[in-house]
């Protein structure tokens, strides 16, 4: 456990200089993005000075990361107010519109894959294997467009954008979230849908599902009790790895939904070079990304009690 | 045409001389009726003695009545997120300058048709070289917090800009022409400009065009953004960065009080969206659309397009001191390769005016229009070619951004070229990269042998007159030099009358024409989208987009 800790704090150090240097070292200068090319030099040179832009760049990178460390998350360079408030905002918003995608497609999916491994073969497998297929591979800005023309635009059922108005109450907040994570959905059912039929085909399977079976068990116990459990557990790897994705990963929808996202705020900063708002936005991303894996893999092992045990050895 | 001399003669009295060539200009029919009202409002002629000029000389001047809309409701409208905080003195991005427009007022309005109209300035005039222009401010005008706009605001808002320790963005404008310490309160309602050099088109450069001088008060609060205090229509009421804005109707305002209760700005980071919530009824104005972007409205009953016309356009620039385009032969066979025309329509949907490989164009009352328009010779081109000993044709890397419709454009030119032998390889990168550091050395724009750069719209062509084609020009990427053509700019510069001015500009077209060192093929169109039945909304070709007058 502790030897997990660390190698996920020295993740998020290289993570760290990776960003630092990457922002740092490209060409362009980040007053000259800011007043655009036609600026005066010297109104970019006292911009710059004013940013403190031209002190070396490891006095910034110490600066910076010491700040970052007391919880200090600095100064955004084109709205020049604290980080923090932006990154809260958007990963609050992140968290919602990735909560009820999650909540629509990890049911959908499982269930899915379920009855597809049980049906294998027939009809059914057939039209859940190629459906998901297919809407897995239709990017989001398509399917988004399309949903928005028929939801938003033709039949008015939903609202086009997701941002809701100030102090809308959690059910209006929802009814703004259903189409954008619509999209989600669709790109993620059929990818836990096969992790979960593929591990469920295994388990189907395996040696103890027969004498489990042979034994005289009642099939829906062998089922909930043998099958499910071992089948579901790299589904469980995928869904967390798509956890990161769903909160990160939605420049596109957030874009196309106008809502406020933390994609779309590391979008944007990298866009302008706003370093501090594209750093601090990036090492949020890292460090939940370390977090899901370490939660993932604490529920893999939780579930597999031959990794709950093997550690001790 | 009748002439009433006596009215004449009643209206000159008391004109400046420059004002009175101008009037002659108009008699003679030097100046047409278009060009003299323009103008006329430049040198500060108000729009009365206009009228009465151009009353007394048969000319009928329309005044427009605009119509009266519903007074109350909301007007919503998208537009692109600002880039950066609001700071009138910094801004320097098309959504900061719609978000200030809300709240901000300068001193003259460069109106969507070019003419320098009064704002918070009632009138100006020039000295008799230029040197000095003197303004008189309106009387009972209120910022937002109750406090009197009185010459030391003005003077205080443009020591702020011309001072090289703030970073000012008008800087662009001003250097060279009005420093620190030159702006000097005469009375509390009059200012005068002391100018570093002489200018005739001076109100432009304090006017919506030089969107960073909107007058504030003098005591500049730290977090602007947080009040937006200015004199406009609409007072701040609410301002979330990166999500959008709100302002309600400033009911101290000095002129026709705002129509709409209320304004509600959505920021969205691309068009499409800003599309889809326009149809779905969720916003009623997009503030500005890319043509290509706009081709699906352009035909839906459902929507009204405003098309402004700007000077905004493409430079396609060719290194005057490198092979293969030191001699202007070559130069001359690529303009004359574009079929201008067929680019227009192909890029802009035909909303665009034509360009004449100069910063003169169409629309603005200096451009002399019996300069011929350079049309398709492919005869002529490959005559060209030959003479210049390139017959077997040239190489050559064309290094440009990714923006708007410039990809296609570059492609355009790469097939135009093969007809006369031309090889181009297109390099398109990314803008910031294209840009670079912006000087010589360490800019693809400022050193590639050839390249395409989007220039926004200006009032008056000074700033494309100077910066990209003078000698010292900072951004002349051409390495264009040419001692008679830096003297004509200056001389166009200086030039206080009209007249004086479209004498120099048929030079200036006539030089650029043969030496051919960057090529203007179009100046497109400002969009903007309102659903329809809209009215009164005013945008202009730089971003503003006023709302005072609008009703659904």
């Amino acid at each position: 456990m502790f030897k997990r800790l660390a190698l996920a704090a020295l993740t998020l150090w290289l993570l760290s200089v990776l960003i630092f240097a990457g922002g740092h070292l490209l060409p362009g200068n980040v007053g000259r993005a800011m007043l655009g090319p036609f600026a005066d030099p010297k109104a970019v040179e006292v911009l710059n000075h004013q940013m403190g832009m031209d002190r070396p760049v490891l006095v910034q990178y110490a600066d910076w990361i010491s700040g970052f460390l007391t919880g200090d998350l600095g100064q955004s360079y084109a709205y020049r107010s604290p980080v923090a408030p932006f990154l809260g905002v958007a990963l609050q918003n992140s968290a919602k519109l990735a909560s009820v995608a999650f909540v629509l497609v990890v049911p959908l999916g499982i269930f899915g894959g379920v009855a597809a491994a049980l049906y294998r073969g027939r009809a059914a497998d057939r039209i859940l294997s190629v459906v998901g297929l297919s809407a897995t591979v239709v990017p989001e800005f398509v399917s988004g467009i399309v949903l928005i023309l028929i939801f938003g635009v033709w039949l008015r059922w939903f609202p086009i954008s997701a941002t809701w108005k100030r102090d809308a109450g959690v059910f209006d907040q929802l009814y703004h979230l259903i189409l954008p994570s619509i999209p989600l959905v669709l790109i993620l059912f059929g990818y836990i849908a096969r992790m979960a039929r593929a591990g469920m085909i295994e388990a189907l399977e395996a040696d103890y599902t027969r004498t489990a079976v042979l034994k005289g068990l009642p099939y829906s116990k062998v089922i909930w009790r043998h099958v499910l459990r071992n089948a579901l557990l790299p589904t469980i790897s995928v869904i967390a790895t798509q956890t990161v994705y769903l909160i990160g990963g939605l420049v596109v929808i957030e874009i196309l939904f106008h809502y406020q996202g933390i994609g779309s705020l590391i979008y944007t900063a990298a866009k302008k070079k706003d370093f501090p708002m594209l750093q601090a936005g990036v090492m949020a991303i890292g460090a939940l990304f370390a977090l899901t894996t370490l939660l993932a893999d604490l529920l893999y092992a939780r579930l597999n009690p031959r990794i709950r045990f093997g550690g001790r050895e | 045409m009748a002439i009433n001399y006596k009215l004449l003669d009643l209206l000159r009295r008391g004109r400046t001389p420059h004002e009175n060539h101008l009037i002659d200009g108009l008699v003679r029919g030097a100046v047409s009726r278009r060009e003299f009202l323009r103008y006329g409002s430049v040198l500060g002629l108000s729009a009365p003695v206009l009228g009465g000029l151009s009353g007394a000389l048969g000319f009928g001047l329309s005044t427009a009545t605009a119509r009266a809309g519903t007074p109350g409701g909301t007007i919503r409208y998208g537009q692109i997120v600002p880039a950066a905080a609001i700071d009138p003195v910094k801004i320097a991005d098309g959504g900061g300058i719609t978000v200030l427009s809300q709240v901000g007022e300068t001193l003259v309005l460069s109106a969507p048709d070019l003419s320098a109209q009064p704002l918070l300035a009632e009138s100006w005039s020039p000295n008799a070289d230029g040197t000095v222009w003197t303004f008189k401010l309106r009387k009972g005008v209120k910022f937002h917090n109750g406090k009197g706009m009185t010459a030391d605001d003005v003077v205080a808002t443009f020591d702020r800009l011309s001072d090289p320790a703030n970073g000012s963005n008008a800087l662009s404008v001003f250097t060279g022409m009005l420093s620190k310490g030159g702006t000097k309160k005469v009375d509390d309602l009059t200012v005068a400009f002391h100018l570093d050099a002489a200018n005739g088109n001076f109100p432009y450069a304090v006017s919506t065009d030089n969107y960073n001088s909107v007058i504030i008060p003098a005591e500049f609060p730290a977090n602007y953004e947080a009040t937006m205090i200015g004199t406009g229509p609409f007072k701040l009421e609410k301002y979330t960065a990166k999500v959008g804005a709100s302002f309600v109707r400033n009911t101290d305002y000095w002129g026709t009080p705002a129509l709409p209760d209320r304004v509600e700005a959505t920021f969205y980071d691309d068009y499409q969206p800003q599309i889809l919530a326009l149809q779905g009824g969720e916003i009623d104005v997009i503030q500005q659309i890319p043509v290509l972007q706009a081709a699906g409205l352009l035909s839906d009953p459902g929507f009204t397009i405003i098309a402004t016309p700007s000077s905004a356009h493409e430079q396609v620039h060719m290194r005057n001191d490198a092979d293969p385009f030191k001699d202007k032969r070559v130069r001359q066979a690529i303009a004359l390769c574009l079929d201008r025309p067929k680019l227009a329509q192909g890029l802009m949907r035909g909303k665009a005016q034509l360009g004449n490989d100069s910063p003169f164009m169409p629309a603005y009352p200096s451009t002399d229009k019996t300069v011929a328009q350079r049309a398709l010779d492919l005869a002529k081109a490959k005559q060209l070619m030959a003479a210049a000993g390139m017959k077997d044709g040239f190489k050559t890397t064309l290094t440009t951004e990714k923006y708007l419709e410039i990809p296609d454009y570059a492609v355009l030119i790469q097939n135009a070229v093969k007809e006369i032998g031309g090889d181009i390889k297109l390099n398109i990168m990314d803008q910031g990269a294209y840009y670079g550091d912006a000087v010589p050395g360490k800019s693809p724009w400022l050193d590639s042998d050839m390249g395409i750069t989007d220039y926004g719209h200006r009032g008056v062509p000074n700033v494309f007159l100077q910066a990209p084609l003078l000698s010292t020009g900072t951004w002349n990427s051409a390495h264009f030099n040419n001692a008679e053509y830096d003297t004509l700019a200056k001389g166009y510069i200086a030039a206080l009358d009209l007249e004086a001015q479209k004498a120099t500009a048929g030079k200036i077209q006539t030089l650029l024409l043969d030496q051919t060192p960057v090529l203007f093929s179009y100046f497109y169109d400002f969009l903007t989208v309102t659903k329809a039945g809209a009215a009164g909304v005013v945008p202009t070709a730089m971003g503003h987009l006023m709302l005072g007058q609008a009703s659904l």
